[in-house]
Order: structure tokens, then C-alpha cells, then sequence
């Protein structure tokens, strides 16, 4: 069989609660230091649910800044924009005139395009008030003192972010956005592994980006009971594989890696952080709210990732689970791994980073990719943080109290989303690649 | 005769303003009957825009039987499922499955591919919060506690984008690869191109490919007027005196199978998927490049892919959609690669409206349509061809595809432009 084209991961950016770029988001993750805490902009006093895992004093690198695309961008947008100026920069590489074409973009974006004022304010002229019920009332929009803002409208277009990233760097090859809820992040990663391979483009920007923390994406997921009301101890809200454990804490934040063909990397010196060597993909096709509890699912993505990779269970030495917190995903993600890795489970350490960062939904998986292409070059398995009390269904082997020294040779990186779809992704060590 | 690289369509399904199946759209469309009429999703008197391709007339039962469902989902995620019911039954596979044992029908279930188009977030779904809202009159603290009283618990499974593929995979057990693609315009092209791909590189046996959209709402019609975008009179490609585009709603949907495998099962083969291609301008959100840069790298990527040289085209459904750049820059396109020989080009949303993340799915079930019966169908609503656009070969009359492929281009905010390949 013919060998795969090989791609490496040259560059990595982040924006997430625990760090506004990479090197301080792993070196917070490796301490278990939490990015979760009260809701502070904005007012959340009277919800339910009032902690989350916010992007903290957070400002556009002036490259971006100055941009006159910035005016365009919603608050995911510039959590995208400066993650992705940060993976390029980091991957020393960026579009040039005579190779903008073969460049490609995947991006997994959030589901909620419109930001909160936009909605509120509209709410204020459509709504009805003869009795006050609320209803919508569409002639509102022509109120001519309504403030149409033609820039807030292109915002809010659902491919916005594309655009904007596809603009600021000059990238002219495929381009896609992707949503499968949680899991949009990995498939965008997944979908530029294949688009690489077709040999559409020689390099790639992929990544995702969120920020459902506003008072409408709060309200949803507090209606749906996901998220953990531990209000007081924010801290230990997040607690993947936990007996105590809760529901998940709602993050935000962006991650973006730089892709390129390995020969070309390894021919222009670059430093490779791990290979992207596998995705797999699959539908639950259970239920629209329950995982399987056994794992079906999840199972065929993660065998799908690692045949994808050229590589056998036995070669995953490390898992960054999806691991939101929530009863199900846990107990079920936990089966999968059981599913996969049968009676060898206990020698692979698994770990969810989501326990510092919260849930940073179609940006999770991104984000996570980088957390593992980070901990294959450290060699470190990064802490599950407050596993104090193991649940029975999540037996695995969780890395518990603090992050462990490992040898890595892959990892394997899990995003499971509502609705059932599954992405799995396969990093290898540069070490491990054989000629 | 297959390419190597070919992919089967077994099945197809659509809904639209012009009809509910491809029959229906088929012979509205060759009748020169244009869906567009008076918006009656609300009352539209006092807005300067007035018309849009509506499904009118369609009970929520007929297009999708389970009700209790009508309930979790949305209207864009009716239509979808709607259009894939139809391909889905088109292609005999479920029979087929019946035939397998129960590994064999394990099997089938995990290579069985799941791909969707869809609009993404759409701006009636905050509607639900307006009565919170209004009772915290501005207060969040109040808001916080008032949500809950009127918002359906399940609001937000109700709105995510991915329902469609969730509910296909749910209500088929199709459990194989999936993905959606919300790409604005071009996710319906994108997902077909994806879903194929996926087969090609065996992550698949076949896949259900289904993009659908309802764009078609208050705030659309205001934001995209606003922008210049739409048309108050009607949707005229091409034309010298067209004056935007106007939104329709619905949903297309095939069933693509690996070659060997269709013919394994001796099923009825639509046509085939040849190749796609895909590139973005890089111009941002609304602009695009004058010189159809875009339409001409996609069309030239996805004949390459496809293995075929710019004289085995036999049509082009043209994206069409009645903006004064949108036509002018894709003539300018579609020139560069053809040069003075040029096939017969139309487009469909004239008589459709404009779809969106659907618009290029429903054209690829339509141009296989017209290969099949050998006709390029006329643009009914073209008075006079623009000087811009006056090399392509564009008619209000039907002509005649002088081969058994068609070239179907798909464009998008975000600079994006799609092409796909496909013959009949």
C-alpha cells in the first residue's frame, strides 16, 4: 500500500481561559493551575450557573490590531485571529504571493454567529409590548430609528471567521468551517490531514474557535442541565472521571495549528512538534442528548484514527480525553477506551485538560491537538485535575493529582459531539516516524 | 464507462419553493414558472422587499412523518430531512441492508458516511428569547432568572446546525464518517465534495450527502437589502437590467456509493461524481475579485481532479445568482478557462430562488436531471444578456449539453467558490 503523505505540525497558537497563547496555556495545564472562575463580563449574578472558563485580559497582537479587517470580528473571531498569527509565527512560515493558492484553511466555528448586544438590541425593537409577551414582531427591523449596522451583519454571516482568517493571512487554497458541536473542533483538524493528503494544498491553517459565553449560549446550556452549579468552588467545578463530578464548565478560547507536507518541513529545518498522523470519525447515531453508554461510537472513531495512523493500540501511550465532567460523556468515553484498548487500558495514561480549561466547545478539539502535540515534545502527560475520587465506570488510568513524566510515542486526542458525531486524531513522536 | 476515481449517485431528493421532489422542480423549471412570489412567512406590506421562493403549501407531515419530531427540530432541519428521505429511498439501500446478515449489516452501518450543508446559525432561533428579554427589560440579573420560564429547555438541540446529520445517522443507523459543513453558500457543494472524497479514499462504502437552509427570514431580508444584495422585482441572471438576488428555502440530497459497490448491488446509477474543486479569494466577507479569479482556479482544480480537459464539459449550471458583481465576475471566470468554447450555461435560481448553503446541492440534482434528459433549460426571466456577460452562451430558450458532464459552480461570502464535476 502506498504510504500516506506525511504531515507535520510545525506551529501552534492558543487563546484559552488558561493562557492568551501557547507556552502560557501548557505551562499552566502541566501545573493543573484552573482557568475557571466567576463570571466576570458580564453580569451573571441571576443565573443558575454563574462560573465559567473565560478568556482573561485578552488583547489583539498589533499585527491584527491594526488591521482594518478587525472591525469585522466577533470576540471568537479575534481569539482566532490571534491564535493563528501566534501558529504562524511559531511555525516560522506564512503565505506567500507565489504560494497563497496552496495554502488551505479548515476552521471549526461556533454555532452562535450573533453577538449578545446585537440580539438584545434588536429584542428591544421587534419584540411586542402590547401585553408584553415577547413576541417577535418583524416590522420592528424597519423602525427608522433601528441601528442597522451593516458591519455587525456580516459578523454575524455564519462563515465570517473563515473570511476574516482568509483575508488577514492572504490564504487563497480550500477553505472550509465545519460544525459537529463539540467535536467541530477535531473534525477541522481531521478535514485538513485529508485535504493535505488529496494534495489540494502543501500546507494548512486548521483550527477552532468559540466563545459561548454570553448570556444567551449560558442560557442554553443551563436549560439543558450540562453544566456543573458548583458556583463556590469554581475551581473544582470541572472534574472529569470523578464520582462527584457534575456537568461541564463553559469555556471559550481559540486554537489554530500550522500544517505542512513532512518532507518540506524536515527540507526547510523547521521544528516539528509531533506528526498528525490519523483521524477517525463516526456517528453515535444513538441518541440527540445521550452518549452510548458502552462506548459504541466513540469506539469505531478512535480504531478508525489509529488504523488511519498506520498504528496499533499498543503504540498510544497517552489520551486527552474529551472528558467534559458530565456523567454521560465520562462513563461512556471511558467504556470506548475499555472498548479499544481491552485488557491493555491501564497502561495508557489518560487525562482531560478540560478539568483547567473548561469545555471550550468547537474550539475543545483544536486546542486539545495542540495540548498533545505539546505533551509528545515535552514528553508529559498533563494532570486530569480534581480526580480526587475515581468513579467506578471511569477506571482508566487517569493521570491523577499531578502531570506525569511519559515517553510518548502517540497520542491520541478524543472530541465527541451532541448530536453523536466522533473525531478522533493520532499524533505521533517525530522520533517514531519512520523514513 | 467510470473514471477511476468516479463515484456513483444512486439517489436523489429535493424540496424548494418549485416543488416538493425533483419532478415537480424538474417540470416547473422547464415550464419557465418561477417560485418567486409575495413573502408570506409574515407580513412583508411595508417591507422594501416583497418576494421570495417560499414552500408553500407543504404540511410539516409530508416532510417528515415522525411528529415527534417536528417538535426538536427546525424548519431548515425539516426540509433536509425531507430531501434525504427521498434519496435515501431512491437508491434501494435500505432494502439492500435488509438482505445482510447481521454482521454484514454492522458493517454497512459503520461505512455508511453521513455529510450535511447547512446554514449554521440563523437569527429566527433568538426569537425564543425575545419574551425573556422583554420581561428582564434590559436587566441581566432578571434575565437569568426569567429564561427558564419560556425557553424550551431544549433550545439549543433544537438549533444546532449538525441536526440534520445527527437525525439522518439516527433515523437510518448510519453510523460511518460524517462531517458538516456550514460554509455559508458553499457548504451543500462542499459536504458533496467531502462525502466523495471520503469514498475515494475508502473511509466509506457510501454516504448520505443532504444540505438544506431556510435563509429566508426578517432579519436576513433587512441585513442582506441593507448590503444592496437583493432584488425587490426578481432574480435575473445574467441580465443586463438584473438588480440582485432573492432567497428561497429548501433542501437537496444524494446517496453516493463507490462504483463497485453500486454495481455490486445492481442498483440504478443517476450519474457519477467526477471531481470538485475548491478555492477562496481571500477578499473577506462580502467582496470579491472582478476577475472571477476564484470561479476560474476552482473550475481548473476540479477538472483536474475529475481528469478531464475544459472541451469534455458539456454544460455549466451556473451559480447565477443575480447580483451585478456576482454575474459579471463569474462570466469573467468562466471565460478565462473556456475561452471562445464555452458549453451552454444556465442557472436555476431564477426559478428556485436562492438557497444558500443549499443553492449548489439542488443545482448538482438538477444538472444530473438535465443531462439525463439531454436539455439545458432555458433562464426564463433573461430579457437581455449584460455586455459583461455576453460570451457565455446563456438563453431564456432551452439548448442542448454537448457531452454527458456538467459543471456546476457554487460561490459564497468568504470569497469562496466551488466546482464540481459530475456526468449523467
Amino acid at each position: 500500500m502506498k504510504q500516506k503523505r506525511r504531515i507535520a505540525i510545525t506551529g501552534i497558537g492558543m487563546v484559552t481561559p488558561v493562557g492568551n497563547d501557547a507556552p502560557t496555556t501548557w505551562a499552566a495545564l502541566r501545573a493543573g493551575k484552573s482557568g475557571l472562575g466567576k463570571i466576570q463580563h458580564f453580569d451573571a449574578s441571576g443565573f443558575p450557573v454563574r462560573i465559567g472558563a473565560e478568556v482573561k485580559n485578552f488583547q489583539l497582537p498589533a499585527a491584527i490590531a491594526n488591521s482594518k479587517h478587525a472591525k469585522f470580528a466577533s470576540r471568537s473571531h479575534r481569539f482566532a485571529l490571534a491564535a493563528a498569527e501566534e501558529a504562524l509565527t511559531d511555525a516560522g512560515i506564512r503565505p506567500q504571493a507565489d504560494n497563497s493558492a496552496r495554502w488551505g484553511l479548515s476552521v471549526g466555528a461556533g454555532m452562535m454567529a450573533m453577538d449578545y448586544t446585537e440580539i438584545e438590541m434588536t429584542s428591544r425593537f421587534c419584540s411586542n409590548t402590547d401585553g408584553a409577551d415577547g413576541e417577535f414582531q418583524p416590522d420592528g427591523l424597519l423602525d427608522p430609528k433601528y441601528p442597522a449596522d451593516p458591519v455587525a451583519f456580516c459578523r454575524s454571516q455564519t462563515n465570517a471567521g473563515l473570511a476574516l482568517l482568509a483575508q488577514q493571512f492572504g490564504i487563497r487554497g480550500y477553505a472550509t468551517a465545519v460544525h459537529t458541536a463539540c467535536a467541530s473542533g477535531g473534525q477541522a483538524v481531521g478535514t485538513a490531514l485529508k485535504v493535505m493528503r488529496r494534495g489540494h494544498v502543501d500546507f494548512m491553517l486548521a483550527g477552532g474557535f468559540d466563545s459561548m459565553l454570553n448570556p444567551i449560549g449560558l442560557s442554553s446550556f443551563c436549560l439543558l442541565g450540562a453544566l456543573c452549579p458548583d458556583n463556590d468552588t469554581p475551581e473544582k467545578a470541572s472534574r472529569p472521571f470523578d464520582a462527584t463530578r457534575a456537568g461541564f464548565v463553559l469555556g471559550e478560547g481559540a486554537g489554530f495549528l500550522v500544517l505542512e507536507d513532512w518532507d518540506a518541513a524536515k527540507k526547510r529545518g523547521a521544528k516539528i512538534y509531533a506528526e498528525l498522523a490519523g483521524d477517525g470519525n463516526s456517528c453515535s447515531s444513538y441518541r440527540i442528548t445521550d452518549s452510548p453508554p458502552n462506548g459504541d461510537g466513540p469506539i469505531q472513531a478512535i480504531q478508525q484514527a489509529i488504523a488511519d495512523a498506520g498504528a496499533r493500540p499498543e503504540d498510544i501511550d497517552y489520551v486527552n480525553a474529551h472528558g467534559t465532567s458530565t456523567l454521560m460523556n465520562d462513563k461512556s468515553e471511558c467504556a470506548a477506551l475499555r472498548g479499544v484498548f481491552g485488557a491493555d487500558v491501564q497502561r495508557v495514561a489518560v487525562s482531560s485538560t478540560k478539568s483547567c480549561m473548561g469545555h471550550l466547545i468547537a474550539a475543545a478539539g483544536a486546542v486539545e491537538a495542540g495540548v498533545c502535540a505539546l505533551a509528545i515534545r515535552d514528553g508529559i502527560a498533563p494532570v486530569s485535575a480534581n480526580c480526587d475520587e475515581l468513579d467506578p465506570d471511569c477506571a482508566v488510568n487517569v493521570v491523577r493529582g499531578q502531570s506525569r513524566p511519559l515517553k510518548i510515542r502517540a497520542a491520541l486526542s478524543n472530541s465527541l459531539g451532541f448530536g453523536g458525531s466522533n473525531s478522533s486524531l493520532v499524533f505521533r513522536h517525530p522520533d517514531e516516524v519512520k523514513a | 464507462m467510470s473514471s477511476k476515481n468516479s463515484i456513483a449517485i444512486t439517489g436523489s431528493g429535493a424540496v424548494c419553493g418549485a416543488g416538493l421532489g425533483i419532478d415537480a422542480i424538474w417540470q416547473n423549471i422547464l415550464a419557465g414558472k418561477s417560485a418567486v412570489g409575495p413573502i408570506e412567512q409574515w407580513d412583508a406590506r411595508r417591507w422594501p422587499v416583497k418576494i421570495s421562493a417560499e414552500v408553500r403549501n407543504v404540511e410539516n407531515r409530508q416532510l417528515v412523518e415522525d411528529r415527534k419530531l417536528h417538535k426538536m427540530i427546525s424548519r431548515t432541519d425539516m426540509l433536509g430531512l425531507c430531501a434525504a428521505h427521498q434519496a435515501v429511498q431512491q437508491s434501494g439501500l435500505l432494502a439492500h441492508r435488509d438482505t445482510l446478515d447481521d454482521a454484514g449489516k454492522t458493517r454497512f452501518n459503520d461505512r455508511t458516511g453521513i455529510f450535511a450543508g447547512s446554514g449554521g446559525g440563523n437569527y429566527r432561533s433568538n426569537y425564543d428569547f425575545y419574551p425573556a428579554l422583554t420581561a428582564s427589560a434590559g436587566s441581566l440579573p432578571k434575565f437569568g432568572g426569567e429564561f427558564s420560564q419560556s425557553v424550551n429547555p431544549m433550545w439549543l438541540l433544537k438549533n444546532l446546525p449538525n441536526n440534520v446529520l445527527c437525525h439522518v445517522g439516527i433515523r437510518y443507523n448510519f453510523k460511518g464518517t460524517n462531517a458538516c459543513v456550514t460554509n455559508q453558500c458553499v457548504g451543500g457543494v462542499m459536504a458533496l465534495a467531502e462525502a466523495a472524497a471520503a469514498l475515494r479514499n475508502d473511509e466509506a462504502d457510501r454516504a448520505s450527502v443532504t444540505a438544506h437552509d431556510t435563509p429566508f427570514e426578517p432579519e436576513t431580508v433587512a441585513g442582506y437589502h441593507r448590503l444592496g444584495l437583493l432584488s425587490s422585482e426578481a432574480l435575473r441572471p445574467f441580465d443586463r437590467d438584473r438588480s440582485g438576488t432573492v432567497f428561497g428555502e429548501g433542501a437537496a440530497s444524494v446517496m453516493l456509493e463507490k462504483n463497485s459497490a453500486a454495481t455490486g448491488r445492481n442498483a440504478a446509477i443517476l450519474g457519477e461524481f467526477l471531481g470538485s474543486g475548491c478555492v477562496t479569494e481571500a477578499t473577506g466577507i462580502l467582496d470579491l475579485r472582478p476577475d472571477g479569479d476564484g470561479v476560474s482556479r476552482a473550475i481548473e482544480l476540479a477538472l483536474a481532479d475529475a481528469g478531464l480537459a475544459a472541451a469534455d464539459v458539456g454544460m455549466i449550471v451556473a451559480h447565477g445568482n443575480g447580483t451585478r458583481a456576482s454575474d459579471a465576475s463569474e462570466a469573467a471566470g468562466i471565460a478565462r478557462v473556456f475561452g471562445k468554447n464555452i458549453p451552454p450555461v444556465t442557472g436555476f435560481k431564477w426559478a428556485v430562488g436562492h438557497l444558500i448553503a443549499a443553492s449548489g446541492a439542488l443545482d448538482t440534482v438538477l444538472a444530473l436531471r438535465a443531462l439525463r434528459e439531454k436539455v439545458v433549460p432555458g433562464i426564463a426571466m433573461l430579457n437581455a444578456v449584460d455586455p459583461a456577460c455576453a460570451a457565455l452562451p446563456v438563453s431564456n430558450q432551452s439548448q442542448t449539453p454537448r457531452s454527458d458532464v456538467a459543471l456546476i459552480l457554487c460561490r459564497g461570502f468568504g470569497g469562496m467558490n466551488v466546482a464540481l464535476l459530475v456526468r449523467a
